[in-house]
């Protein structure tokens, strides 16, 4: 039997492949681990940015490259430490004091010159705070990559059927389908619609595990993000 | 995959919920969300009735175990534990129909009323205590009035973290005198406009930030209690003479009649002696 | 203690202080002590009586009710054994007998066990 499909398999079928970052810095800090953090934190470090230092589009870019550069060297991470804060705070703090170092030095250099300021109307500026953006942009960010998994992984299985079913009911902008319709449209029956969906849900709880788990340091603060993500 | 604020929330909502395939449980809806975990009401197909269903946070398994030990009226009583396929989790226990106790208060009940129910708090409190396991979250929304008058209180064992901050003690580890505290405050809150200066001061003495001035356990403040409903004197509270001769004068008031009586047939006699 | 005892206790007490308020009555003053004496002996009678009665019966309101009709009586019979002044007495010793009963009933109900008199039962 398929583990991965199997409805009301055995518990933790969803193997954890990934290293918390503790273990991947005792083990080197692969490439890969470096790029799992910086797929998570790279668009909420660019809001948060924007929003914190009203910086424009550009500025907020080179800021964002510029801090992932050079403050995500081995040092970095050997610093953090679990029992102070969470790694999404630690990260944080470290972009505050990084961007407000580089944003001072620009503006030092541009005395006399116009600082421009493009207006942040494409966020939610006024009614967030930039700290609320940056856990919004994480939480979305989060949940983005755990699709891309899912998907991956569906294609990987041929299991396109089910992902079409889950996209067109959970991913749905504004009103979803009844589960009648979406069978209708797939050529499944209902029962199956309620099957795929359970499933597809219960996968990207996992890939949002294994995410989760690549930017914490270990299982404790994994289970504190999880609680945080769904409170 | 760009996904907006809706379906955002949305998937955080769904991927939540609990998968009770291969269960004997279909999930209803949300009901709550205690400390630690939320309640949802489910069906059970065998049983064919209706159970509150409380899946745990993640990595937290405790609660269950502790609360199965415990066998008293006012503690709702667990089904059935389980885990589910994500690996948290979870256990069904009676679906309590009733009034939380906020709500049970704004129906403005006797004050007679709101005792008993502090009463049977109290005493599922003492029971817990006696068995080794410490609330630590008592407040309203913990205490359930059912329709038949019968009190459950529930979410036992969990830390306090994002709770109600005013019935939670301010001592550095939590235990059975904060419980206690917890009691007093939720005495406090149960108490209506008007009230008895003794109930006050029983709830203050319980809350007392020095751990050592509360009452030692749940039992000695229902104790206090019991002696107000029989207007004894109270140890929380020194009352002032009038208020200690007033109390004496209701408790006897037969007996000071009487005595009246007697006295006022003398004073009769005396003068019709003197006519 | 038992309630017979309690009734006994009360009504020779009570019935002592009663008798002592003839003090009040100079016509009589010289006779107190033997007044006293009766009232004590009137009091231990109703006492005892009621006291039983209390024992058969838990009802504070019969037991002042049985008092106070014990105390009454008795109350009348030693108005109609003595005269002063060429009369009986009988207002003056039958309505504070009547009250006093009416205690000593109450105090049996409210105080004491119910249960045989037995030696040492205090």
């Amino acid at each position: 039997m398929d583990p991965d499909t199997a409805i009301g398999g055995p518990h933790a079928h969803f193997p954890s492949t990934q290293l918390s970052l503790l273990e991947a810095t005792a083990a080197g800090l692969s490439s890969e681990a470096l790029d799992r953090v910086i797929a998570l934190y790279w668009k909420p470090v660019y809001h948060f940015i924007r929003l914190k230092f009203r910086t424009n589009n550009e500025d907020a870019k080179d800021l964002t490259q510029g801090f992932f550069a050079a403050a995500l060297q081995r040092d970095f991470f050997a610093r953090f430490d679990p029992a102070k804060a969470s790694f999404r705070t630690y990260l944080r703090m470290a972009v505050e004091r990084f961007a407000a170092n580089e944003h001072a030095a620009a503006k030092r250099q541009k005395r006399g010159g116009d600082v421009e300021f493009e207006p942040v109307g494409e966020q939610v500026a006024a009614t967030e705070s930039p700290e609320q953006a940056f856990e919004r942009e994480w939480q979305r960010q989060l949940f983005s990559l755990a699709l891309n998994d899912l998907r991956a992984h569906c294609d990987r299985l041929g299991k396109q059927l089910q992902f079409s079913v889950f996209q067109a009911y959970d991913l749905a902008d504004g009103e979803r389908p009844s589960y009648a319709e979406l069978a209708t449209r797939h050529g499944v029956s209902e029962a199956s619609v309620t099957n795929y969906l359970a499933w597809a849900r219960r996968l990207l709880l996992g890939f949002v595990t294994e995410r989760l788990r690549s930017t914490t340091s270990g299982p404790q603060e994994l289970h504190r993000e999880m609680r945080r993500v769904w409170r | 995959m760009e996904i907006s604020d809706s379906v955002l929330d949305h998937l955080r909502h769904v991927a939540a919920l609990p998968d009770l395939t291969g269960t004997r449980y279909e999930l209803e809806t949300e009901i709550g969300r205690g400390g630690m975990g939320v309640v949802y009401s489910a069906r059970d197909r065998q049983l064919d009735r209706r159970v509150a269903l409380k899946v745990l946070d993640f990595a937290l398994a405790g609660e269950a175990q502790l609360i199965a030990r415990l066998e008293h009226p006012a503690i709702v009583p667990i089904h059935e534990t389980g885990t589910l396929p994500d690996g948290r989790a979870f256990y069904t226990m009676k679906l309590v129909a009733g009034a939380r106790l906020d709500h049970y208060v704004a129906g403005s009940p006797s004050l007679a009323e709101r005792l008993r129910v502090i009463r049977r708090v109290g005493e599922a409190l003492a029971y817990a205590h006696t068995r080794g396991a410490i609330h630590r979250d008592l407040k309203p929304q913990n205490v359930m009035v059912g329709q038949f008058g019968e009190v459950y209180v529930m979410d036992w064992g969990v830390d306090a973290v994002a709770g109600t901050p005013e019935f939670r003690a301010p001592d550095a580890r939590l235990d059975q005198r904060s419980d206690v505290f917890a009691l007093g405050a939720l005495l406090q809150s149960v108490l209506p406009e008007s009230v008895p200066p003794a109930l006050r001061a029983i709830a203050i003495k319980a809350m007392s930030s020095d751990r050592a001035a509360r009452y030692p356990d749940a039992s000695a403040l229902l104790a206090d209690i019991d002696r107000f409903e029989q207007g004894l004197a109270v140890e929380a509270w020194s009352e002032p003479l009038w208020h200690r001769l007033r109390r004496f004068g209701s408790r006897n008031a037969v007996m000071l009649w009487l005595l009246a009586a007697y006295a006022a047939v003398r004073l009769l006699l005396f003068f019709l002696r003197t006519f | 203690m038992n309630k017979i005892l309690v009734g006994l206790l009360c009504g020779v007490i009570l019935g002592a202080i009663d008798g002592a308020t003839a003090w009040f009555y100079p016509e009589v003053r010289s006779m107190l002590t033997g007044i006293m004496v009766g009232s004590s002996i009137k009091g231990l009678i109703v006492g005892v009586l009621t006291g039983w009665f209390a024992n058969k019966v838990q009802s504070t309101t019969w037991g002042v009710v049985v008092g106070s009709a014990f105390g009454l009586l008795f109350a009348f019979l030693v108005a109609a054994m003595s005269s002063v002044n060429g009369r009986h007495p009988y207002l003056e010793i039958m309505l504070p007998g009547f009250v006093v009963g009416a205690i000593v009933g109450f105090l049996t109900q409210r105080t004491g066990t119910q249960g045989p008199a037995t030696k040492g039962a205090l």
